[in-house]
């Protein structure tokens, strides 16, 4: 009896000192690597947290986590913490399966104003909805225009003076391109045209192009049969089609990245996120620029958000909230930017001295943080990723020559429509009568 | 007498044989050649040196290549041992038993065949919570347990077969169950075979169900565990390491179909599946 009774206590105080449980859904960016980071990272801070223990689960791409965020919340597993792609904070708003921020920012003692000032002005968009916050900015991105130094010294092209406009962009490209008989030995320009980069793209560029792209207020609406969209595929079109500079139909994402290291593309739009990732793969001189404008300049936000989904115990979302706020601190946020190219959200993380001297000794990355200025929100709706999808089957038909830009847009507005239709009877045309 | 092989035939044989060799051959070229991302000779088909099994180390130290082997065995060998079980009982009833409903209900199974797995992915996964079987290795096996192609197959097998054997052995005094163990799965081995082929390979390569299903790494598979470190999101990919590591991916199922290349041919013959 004796025996029990200390056994029994030994349990009871065990269960008292146990560290809260806590997962973090993440999708992987680039390799191993990345991976391996963060799984440092954790455990450093399950190091300096004894009474929390958090688990890293890889869960796939940007789409999957989504995927596996919604399905685990609605069989009743959410997650703890999910690095979320920032545009999709929305839709679990909307879903009503995300715990808003601001009772947590109110216990620390700040204001949501105040919580949010201290990130980005350009990021501030999808991480509140309606003046309160919903997601905190943990790593973001551009996209930028990456070239190759000796590929314009080749053409006979200025590496100093990168395109700023759209027609020297075109005019660009047509040089860089190379012809030995009937192939392309160098394309002027790639980008990957597969989902998710696509659509991220095309919204850079009709941004660019004078376009909203979406109803940044309100995620019934979407703008694919604007002037601004339809130039920005016909600029496209005209890039594959006409000028003859990049090539026909959809490239992922590792065959423009391998062309432009081999020398095969003297340009190339990718995401900041994969600075780093270029830098160590790169062999020769290569320079970095703003996406280069029409009208304005302007290149939506890329990245992702911490969420906190919703019916998770109070100990496990106060545990998470404590990951939360130690992930996206100045110190971490730097050098997980510094890691991976992406940049950091917390504007103070760049007056941290090791920062200061990273700017200074890759003034690639500075480009990324000085485009900052222009960045827009990313494209959010409801039922955002079939929104998208809509658009990048238009945009592919368009760049393998399936389509005419008006054609292919008037169908993926029709079709993005259709998609959001639920939600916009339920809000915008559901009036008093 | 050997029967001659239309010319044509045998041309897009080939043609088709090739188009289906060439991955492989990338992927066994690009997993030993030692380059980083930015090679010149990066997509080349044709190997160039230098040769080294570095893709290989760092593809085997870049993942727990042990645990997810072991995970992908137990749960495709536990869903086929399962599925051997269901998928002759069920096709021993389509194929011989009388009873009321037996068509609509075997159109109900077929019919199954139709659903896209997505869409059930969150249905399945109240299910296992409720259960308790959310993010375990029988999880992921669990909704595959019964298989609608499965009993399609065995019962088209055991309808092939003459029924003198069963009168044979129920004279003999044998139980039905006997009668299936004994006399109808000896028979239909090469049918069972070839739905082996078909439920492993398929099991093996499956990504989004073990991905949704789980959430400790401890219980990875083989296709979630090379995508932690193989996909990229925003930017790309070293081809060499994602070689080797898909190679380790696939290697057993190639070594598996080499070793057993004239059984399972003669399974697929037989059964009727090309």
């Amino acid at each position: 009896m004796r025996f029990q009774l200390a056994l029994a206590a030994c349990l009871l105080t065990g269960a008292a000192h146990a560290a809260t449980d806590i997962d973090l859904f993440f999708p992987v960016s680039v390799q191993g690597k990345l991976a391996n980071e963060m799984a440092r990272l954790v455990e450093v801070f399950n190091k300096d947290h004894p009474d929390i223990h958090v688990t890293p689960v890889y869960s796939g791409s940007y789409d999957d986590t989504n995927l596996k965020t919604h399905a685990a919340i609605q069989a009743g597993k959410p997650p703890a913490v999910v690095i979320m792609s920032a545009n999709f904070v929305r839709e679990y708003v909307i879903s009503d399966e995300i715990v808003q921020l601001d009772p947590l920012i109110e216990k620390d003692g700040m204001t949501e104003a105040a919580f949010m000032d201290q990130f980005w002005p350009a990021l501030r968009l999808n991480a509140t909805e309606d003046g309160h916050a919903y997601g905190v900015p943990f790593h973001n991105s551009t996209p930028l225009l990456y070239y190759s130094v000796d590929a314009f010294k080749d053409a006979g092209l200025d590496p100093d003076h990168a395109p700023v406009t759209w027609q020297e962009w075109i005019d660009a490209a047509t040089k860089l391109t190379k012809h030995e008989g009937s192939t392309t030995t160098r394309w002027g320009l790639m980008m990957p045209g597969t989902y998710d980069y696509c659509g991220w793209i095309t919204s850079g560029l009709a941004m660019s192009n004078g376009g909203e792209f979406y109803n940044t207020g309100y995620g019934g609406e979407v703008y694919y049969t604007q002037p601004s969209t339809i130039g920005a595929v016909r600029f496209l079109d005209n890039m594959v089609h006409k000028a003859k500079a990049m090539p026909e139909g959809v490239t992922d994402t590792n065959a423009v990245t391998t062309a432009f290291f081999q020398g095969r593309a003297g340009m190339m739009i990718l995401s900041t996120g994969s600075l780093s990732f270029v830098r160590d793969n790169m062999k020769t001189p290569y320079r970095t620029a703003f996406l280069p404008r029409s009208l304005v300049n302007a290149a939506p936000i890329g990245g992702a958000s911490l969420i906190l989904p919703k019916g998770n115990s109070p100990e496990r979302q106060a545990a998470a909230w404590v990951l939360i706020k130690w992930l996206t601190s100045p110190e971490i946020a730097g050098g997980w930017s510094r890691f991976t190219g992406y940049f950091a959200p917390r504007i103070a993380a760049y007056d941290l001295p090791e920062m200061k001297t990273f700017i200074t000794a890759h003034p690639d990355a500075k480009v990324a943080l000085d485009q900052l200025v222009y960045a827009r929100g990313w494209f959010s709706t409801y039922n955002v990723v079939g929104v998208r999808k809509a658009l990048e089957d238009g945009v592919q038909a368009v760049l393998s020559g399936r389509a005419t830009p008006e054609a292919a847009m008037a169908k993926a507005q029709q079709e993005a429509d259709a998609l959001m239709r639920p939600y916009v009877e339920q809000t915008a045309l559901k009036v008093p009568e | 007498m050997k029967r001659e092989i239309p010319l044509f035939a045998l041309l897009l044989t080939c043609a088709a044989a090739l188009l289906w060799f060439i991955p492989f051959a990338w992927m066994a070229v690009a997993s030993f050649r030692h380059n980083g991302a930015g090679a010149t000779d990066l997509a080349s088909l044709m190997p160039s040196g230098p040769f080294s099994l570095a893709n290989f180390s760092d593809a085997w130290s870049s993942g727990h290549f042990p645990l997810w082997y072991l995970n992908t065995v137990l749960v495709c060998g536990g869903i086929l041992i399962v599925q051997c079980i269901t998928v002759s009982l069920a096709g021993y009833a389509f194929a011989r038993m009388r009873f009321a409903g037996q068509n609509t209900l075997f159109a109900l199974f077929l019919l199954q065949l139709m659903l896209v797995p997505p869409i059930l992915i969150v249905p399945n996964l109240a299910t296992l919570v409720a259960l308790h079987l959310y993010d375990t290795l029988p999880g992921i096996m669990a909704p595959y347990f019964a298989s609608a192609f499965g009993v399609f197959l065995m019962r088209q097998t055991f309808r092939t077969l003459p029924r003198e054997y069963e009168e044979a052995a129920l004279v003999d005094g044998a139980s039905r169950l006997q009668i299936i163990i004994r006399v109808l799965l000896p028979l239909s081995l090469p049918g069972l075979t070839a739905f082996a082929i078909v439920s492993v390979t398929t099991h093996w390569n499956e990504f989004l169900w073990p991905l949704m299903a789980t959430s400790s790494p401890s219980n990875q598979v083989l296709t979630v565990g090379l995508a932690t470190f193989t996909a990229g999101a925003e930017a790309g990919s070293e081809w060499g390491v994602i070689a080797a590591g898909t190679f380790f991916v696939a290697a057993p199922l190639l070594i598996a179909f080499v070793v057993f290349q004239r059984r399972f041919v003669s399974s697929f013959t037989f059964s009727g599946i090309k």
